[in-house]
């Protein structure tokens, strides 16, 4: 019993993790009792846990950064992303609910997957075990997979799973085969550990590594990144994309680009973070660490031009979304790119965003659906004058997606922008700037669609529930572009957890 | 053997797996060449551990990729039962109805 003490005593601080977990399995075993009956019960159950969690999560914001089990970073940077994760999960929850065409299946499950893909997001923003940061990540991936194909019936749905699995299983093995590689290089699994040189001898610092044989390392870690990007689709690894998206359910479609899409960017800033900028790394990282800025700079470029051109000639407007989701991919990797802490905080700061406008789209898209029973742009029409508080919601979405004041989309571009130009990358805010206007085109489409055009009235369709929480969005997405100041500073917070120093250029 | 002849085995299982997965036309081999990648990944792992004097790491991880490996392929045999169910085949390329 004295050995376990010490490992009883850092139970308390996986809390939040506890809880969900636990939460997993009622869930589970509450609707084998119910035999898929009155899931619904379920849904409620899964929010007020989810409530729970974040009330937890809220207490260890304020707790300073600790390390439990010698694996699981508690730090302001894990705790910010997880309680977007528990917020995002709680509207995706409500969105299961009151998905009109959901009804007709037993859904608890759904409410246990999602649960799942949660404990999985958890573990996967706060390490740095590579071991742990690739359990987590396939717990996410797995759980991920199986709600692509949910609707068994729908050839659509069961498609989307195939390609999903798929491609992510080839960018797991990919990504697994680059750490093994690290793990060669450095003897260590610790990214903290590989930044530098280990006083007893026990591992090597990448920095040692690479003046001594760069192709090695050159390889891993690319091949570390693909499995990044994958997770974020940032080109070359983004076919999967646009047809999970279109063929997932619509509830599901909205966790996948919001809240699995910022783990990976969790988890790879803390990547990079913790292998090129944390304090202590050697000088000699600082110029590999500029090349592999570029990469990302490149890629970054090149994400947003190609997701905002095919967004352009897309009819339909889950599939738009989900190239301008590719498109807010590249927006967001321009912060890691620059590879400073400001940076870090603009991007950060822009996935902040990127989770309330994008919540409040898919809350759109599925309110249409529920209208109208299908996904065309075209089917919109005149829609705007009978439902006109959506879709005035969905006009400032559109607007803050574009990036235009005074929404919080302006404001994480602008601070994007502003510090790609201070770290001498002003050819991609260039890009970026052309990007946001080749962007309006299609938003704009969709607003054209919705208010241009009046059609014959028909009975309405309330949703209250979508409505409502649409609505909060909308005001939020406002809200926080006027008054920026509380969710700039907790993203600065984030860097600082990371031990980046604030001055590294 | 020194540990060059292991990287050289796993190098040659990763290339393997890679081809196989962009050749073959069938779900299943596309699902082992996945396993292959990450059994390259394995004895990567194992063989790093063993040469480098290090920590019980490298085994660690090697034992969690195997569970990782088990537990996607139970998953996407199950999808790749479902297709099969709904479109008579497990060709991915015949799975179309998703694109421009």
């Amino acid at each position: 019993m004295s050995e376990l003490s010490p490992y009883l005593a850092d139970l308390p601080r996986l809390a939040p993790e506890l809880l969900l977990t636990a939460l997993a399995l009622i869930v589970l075993v509450w609707d084998l009792v119910l035999r898929g009956r009155d899931s619904r019960k379920l849904g409620y159950l899964t929010l007020f846990g989810l409530v729970g969690t974040g009330w937890l999560l809220v207490q260890q914001w304020h707790a300073p950064t600790s390390t439990a089990f010698g694996m699981v970073v508690i730090d302001r940077f894990g705790t910010f992303f997880k309680l977007f994760t528990v917020g995002a999960l709680a509207v995706v929850t409500l969105f299961v609910l009151s998905d009109r065409r959901e009804k007709k299946h037993g859904v608890g499950e759904y409410f246990f997957l999602l649960i799942g893909a949660a404990i999985g997001i958890f573990f996967m923003v706060s390490t740095n075990n590579l071991v742990l940061l690739m359990l987590g990540l396939e717990l996410l991936s797995l759980a991920s997979y199986a709600l692509a194909g949910f609707h068994k019936g729908s050839k659509r749905s069961a498609e989307a799973a195939l390609k999903y699995i798929v491609f992510g299983g080839l960018s797991a093995g990919v990504m697994l085969y680059g750490i093994s590689l690290l793990y060669g290089l450095t003897g260590t699994i610790d990214l903290a550990a590989m930044g530098r040189n280990a006083a007893d001898g026990s591992s090597i610092s990448l920095a040692a590594q690479f003046t001594a044989s760069p192709v090695p390392v050159a390889i891993a870690v690319v091949l570390v990144l693909a499995g990044f990007a994958y997770k974020i689709s940032v080109v070359p690894f983004h076919f999967w994309t646009p047809d999970v998206y279109e063929g997932a359910p619509t509830p599901v479609t909205t966790f996948l680009a919001v809240a699995s899409k910022a783990a990976g960017f969790a988890a790879l800033l803390r990547f990079i973070g913790a292998l090129f900028m944390a304090e202590g790394v050697e000088v000699a990282v600082s110029a590999y660490a500029q090349r592999i800025g570029l990469l990302l700079a490149l890629l970054a470029a090149i994400t947003m031009t190609l997701g905002n051109l095919s967004a352009l000639r897309q009819t339909n407007l889950k599939r738009l979304l989900a190239y301008s989701s590719i498109a807010h991919a590249g927006y967001a990797l321009m912060g890691v790119a620059v590879m400073t802490s400001a940076g870090f905080s603009a991007s950060i700061f822009y996935l902040a965003a990127y989770y309330l406008m994008n919540l409040g789209a898919f809350g759109f898209l599925l309110f249409f659906e529920g209208v109208t029973g299908s996904e065309d742009v075209d089917s919109l029409k005149g829609l705007g004058w009978r439902y006109p508080l959506v879709s005035c919601a969905m006009v400032v979405m559109l607007v803050s997606l574009t990036g235009l004041p005074p929404t919080v989309g302006f404001y994480g571009k602008y601070l994007l922008f502003y510090e790609s130009v201070d770290a001498g990358y002003a050819w991609l805010a260039v890009v970026a700037a052309l990007n946001s206007v080749v962007s309006l085109f299609y938003y704009f489409r969709v607003a054209k669609a919705l208010f241009l055009t009046t059609v014959e009235d028909k009975p309405r369709v309330l949703q209250p529930v979508l409505t409502g929480i649409i609505a909060v969005l909308a005001v939020f997405t406002i809200v926080t572009g006027l008054f920026n100041r509380p969710l700039q500073e907790w993203a600065n917070a984030g860097p600082a957890s990371l031990h980046i120093p604030a001055a590294q250029k | 053997m020194g540990l060059g002849a292991y990287v050289a085995v796993s190098g040659a299982l990763f290339a393997l797996g890679l081809i196989a997965i962009l050749v073959r036309r069938n779900v299943i081999y596309i699902l082992m060449g996945i396993e292959m990648i990450l059994n390259a990944a394995n004895i990567n792992f194992v063989a790093f551990n063993r040469f480098g004097s290090m920590k019980l790491d490298g085994q660690m991880f090697a034992i969690f990729t195997i569970i990782l490996a088990a537990a996607e392929a139970a998953v996407a045999l199950a999808i790749v039962l479902n297709v099969f169910y709904l479109f008579d085949s497990i060709k991915p390329s015949e799975a179309d109805l998703l694109r421009e």
